[in-house]
């Protein structure tokens, strides 16, 4: 009492009293308005929860929404609608298109249009879109690859040619994955207000902040269940309160906040081919450089003895649990669980002591009592680069290297930026992460034609089997026949064989759902953003 | 003496400009030459997760529609050129001018900027006012202690702080963005706004606030012990009178310098502070445009804060004159 009469008349001395209290009351005041609002937005939530949906998945595109330049590389872009698509699992289904055929000769995929399809504008979808939506995307310089295509022409009102330079099976995917734009409204500003046939047309695109997207009511496919769709891009702090304060109906988290309690939520662990896996240089070491003088080969993991056993003694279950906690699969090839992978080259269980005498076998052993297996003088390590920034990556190389080395083979895991990788993947083995719904990518990493071109076939690998197999993939007309040539390609290079690379483990991406969202099957997810979880939007439901 | 002092205030003003052109062309050059020089594969940085799906004959694309095959020197001259007449380029990550990238995003974070410079100079003189006036005792113990705890805490990690606190425990604030999640731009509220401008605001005033009050406090110190106030006090004026009358003045001089000049820091603090709070300004572009490499965009920016730091200084340099006839005196003998 006496300290706030003391205070009281220190303030009166200074004519601030009845300052004071004025502002105290503006304070309050406006704290109450701010209460007030978070209750609002509160209520906003469970009151709109029959129409409106909120993720917080990531994946902004911030250079807009224009397939031609790359939106919606990943499938199913969203305000745009593609010729074709995949379902649940991966099999490939008409969209747009009422069907395809691709000539004898792999150069001319004809495709036959719906012709119900309308854009957000009303005009309808014509082969004339398509084929200026395929021209226009095949120079734009984006971040979608359609430069196969020599040629895209409308033929008559419901059929479209696509005339490619040389035959490419995969060129299938560009079908899935090329939101088709109208010719008519594409322009320079079409990427912030795109026009399409998706299911849904853009609202309102606050950037950095939020996407929101109204439901298309002329969209020809099946209707989605909300009426508007609310994308929140914040990062993994903000995404993991908004989920725990219920803003947020599902949120997609990595691996190590999924096992946090959420209230209200489920945990979503959705299978992926997301992989991360160890290239071996594949050439020996003879003092060659390639034309940036960077060093080829390493003499430890050139043979394929050492290849095989670092495949044997890898404890990937181990792997999946100590680093992943769980959130993961075992991988033993590039393409796991996609339709073209090959489940017979897969490596089951773990063995050190098949690993042991494989080495033993090739001549590599331990003779001067160092823990370190020798040959001809070359003793049996390799330094294994991974990615510093990345806490999983090194997990899994630190893991890596103590599994490796009761079986006398030494690892010195190290992390680096990808500049310093890029100049020594070619003599150092690397901790990739890879992963795509497009078999194009297997092509890249094992073809020798692609060794040391960009990151694909870092280690030099070249089999004249796999080569072939691989190209034959590419030129076939027919899916099934080019599913056969990547089996047989896997067989060649698998772990078994020459066991190019040491497949580690393949993520599951994880996502808090709200209980009350049905959302439906789930599709194995390629590595990289996007929102593979939303492919099947048009079908999620409440269900309470 | 008045048609003196105008050609006079004139010719300040032009080497003023002078020397801001100049600065412009050696941050532009020594921008430039430190991206070109970057180890960072520009093509690469853009397409990120994509490497495996574009293939060499993509990526020849994309450097042709970048002009990355012309030789560095007459990229920059291009650049130079295209400046001259007004073009700054175009961001290839945002797919939209430079010019547009950065009037959009420099609005939204204007009002974040101007918030937390007004904060951190009102309660950074405040405090620093106080602290002086109560030299040694308790108030001034605690001021100065809580000032340095302040001026060692990094900025994203007070951020970090204030959104776990305020967002996450207590459900005050919101989590992220400028404005509520799924509200259409016409049903924003000012009130919405302000809701979520508190947060970043006060942690980008953590940058700017205890060298004020450090600074404030010592100049507040000085004062009280010069001639004039032992005059005063003998005259009888004490409390808050001596100091409004007598000290206010003097101390306000180098708070207002550090004030005006601080736009630099608090455009770096603001880098931080929208990446924590998500919050859609230039200093997230910023963030983005490095990541990818967006050169561009990168040399706009560059060039946008130097002109904004500059003017920042020139103000403070102006108004410490006004506040102090001293510096303006010193100025004029300088300059002459």
């Amino acid at each position: 009492m006496l300290v706030a009469k003391r205070w009281q008349q220190r303030l009166g001395v200074i004519g601030l009293r009845v300052r004071t209290r004025r502002w105290v009351a503006v304070a309050l005041a406006a704290a109450a308005l701010g209460a007030a609002t978070a209750c609002s937005t509160g209520d906003a939530v469970s009151g709109a929860k029959p129409t409106e949906l909120r993720l917080a998945i990531g994946g902004e595109a911030e250079d807009g929404y224009d397939p031609t330049l790359g939106w919606g590389r990943y499938g199913n872009p969203l305000f745009q609608s593609t010729l074709l698509t995949r379902d649940a699992d991966l099999k490939i289904t008409n969209d747009l298109a009422t069907g395809y055929s691709v000539s004898p000769d792999g150069l001319v995929w004809t495709v036959d249009i719906r012709s119900d399809a309308t854009f957000s504008d009303g005009k309808p979808v014509t082969p004339g879109d398509v084929a200026y939506t395929f021209n226009t995307a095949a120079t734009s310089g984006g971040l979608t690859d359609v430069t196969v295509l020599d040629q895209a022409v409308a033929v008559d009102e419901d059929t479209v040619e696509l005339r490619l330079r040389e035959p490419r099976s995969t060129f299938v995917n560009r079908l899935v994955s090329l939101g088709i734009v109208p010719e008519h409204a594409h322009g320079p500003g079409y990427a912030r207000d795109p026009v399409g046939s998706g299911p849904f047309v853009l609202e309102q695109w606050d950037e950095g902040q939020q996407l929101i997207v109204r439901r298309n009511d002329d969209y020809y496919g099946g209707k989605p269940a909300f009426e508007r769709v609310v994308f929140v891009f914040t990062d993994e702090d903000a995404s993991l309160a908004a989920a725990r304060s219920g803003q947020v109906d599902v949120a997609a988290l990595p691996s190590a906040l999924a096992s946090t309690e959420m209230p209200g939520m489920t945990l979503h662990a959705i299978e992926s081919v997301d992989n991360r896996g160890i290239t071996f240089p594949y050439q020996p070491a003879t003092g060659r450089t390639n034309a940036d003088g960077e060093p080829i080969g390493d003499p430890v993991t050139s043979d394929v003895a050492v290849r095989r056993a670092i495949n044997l003694a890898i404890d990937r279950q181990a792997l999946v649990d100590g680093v992943l906690d769980g959130h993961g699969r075992p991988a033993t090839g590039p393409v796991d669980g996609l339709p073209w992978y090959d489940p017979s080259t897969a490596v089951t269980g773990t063995d050190p002591d098949a690993a042991a005498r494989l080495l033993d076998e090739a001549g590599w052993r331990d003779t001067d009592g160092d823990g370190v297996r020798e040959r001809d003088g070359v003793r049996a390590e390799f330094t294994l680069l991974y990615l510093a920034s990345d806490s999983l990556r090194q997990g899994l190389a630190l893991a890596v290297a103590d599994m490796l080395k009761p079986i006398g083979v030494a690892v010195t895991a190290k992390g680096e930026s990808w500049e310093v990788i890029e100049t020594r993947m070619h003599a150092d083995a690397v901790l990739f992460g890879w992963g795509s719904h497009d078999p194009t990518e297997m092509y890249n990493l094992y073809h020798s034609g692609q060794a040391g071109i960009e990151l694909y076939n870092p280690g030099y690998y070249g089999d004249p089997e796999v080569d072939a197999a691989l190209d034959a993939g590419m030129a076939a007309t027919d899916p099934a026949e080019a599913t056969a040539h990547w089996k047989e390609a896997q067989r060649h290079f698998g772990p078994a064989a020459d066991a190019a690379w040491a497949w580690l483990v393949n993520l599951d991406h994880t996502y808090f759902v709200d209980s009350c969202l049905d959302v439906g099957q789930e599709q194995v997810e390629p590595h990289g953003h996007g929102w593979p979880i939303t492919w099947n939007i048009t079908g999620w439901r409440w269900t309470c | 003496m008045l048609t003196e002092g105008v050609p006079a205030a004139l010719r300040g003003f032009a080497g003023r400009l002078g020397r801001l052109v100049l600065l412009l062309v050696a941050v532009a050059v020594a921008s430039f030459a430190l991206m070109v020089n970057s180890p960072v594969d520009l093509v690469a940085a853009y397409v990120g997760a994509d490497v495996a799906s574009l293939g060499p004959e993509q990526r020849a694309l994309i450097e042709e529609r970048w002009g990355l095959n012309d030789p560095a020197h007459e990229r920059f001259l291009a650049w130079l050129g295209n400046l001259v007449r007004g073009d700054f380029g175009f961001s290839a990550t945002f797919n939209q001018p430079v010019l547009e990238v950065i009037g959009d995003k420099f609005l939204a974070s204007l009002a974040l900027m101007a918030l937390a410079w007004l904060l951190s100079g009102v309660l950074g003189f405040g405090l620093g006012l106080l602290a002086g006036a109560r030299q040694g005792r308790a108030t001034d113990r605690v001021i100065t202690w809580w000032a340095y705890t302040l001026a060692s805490a990094p900025t994203f990690w007070v951020g970090l702080l204030l959104l776990y606190v305020f967002a996450v425990s207590l459900n005050w604030a919101p989590v992220c963005c400028a404005v509520p999640i799924g509200v259409p731009a016409a049903d924003v509220t000012l009130l919405d706004r302000l809701h979520h401008l508190v947060l970043p605001a006060v942690t980008l005033s953590v940058v700017g606030i205890a060298p004020v009050v450090l600074h404030t406090r010592q100049a507040v110190i000085e004062a009280l012990a010069g001639d004039h106030v032992a005059f005063a006090r003998a005259q009888g004026e004490r409390g808050f009178g001596l100091i409004r009358h007598r000290v206010v003045r003097n101390a306000a001089a180098p708070a207002l310098l550090l004030q005006f000049s601080s736009l630099g820091e608090l455009f770096g603090g603001s880098v931080l502070a929208e990446q924590v709070f998500s919050y859609p300004g230039l200093g997230a572009a910023t963030t983005t445009a490095a990541l990818n490499q967006d050169v561009p965009l990168l040399l706009g920016i560059a060039l946008f804060t130097t002109v904004l730091v500059f003017t920042g200084n020139a103000i403070g340099d102006r108004v410490h004159a006004g506040v102090d006839p001293r510096a303006a005196l010193a100025d004029a003998r300088r300059s002459r």
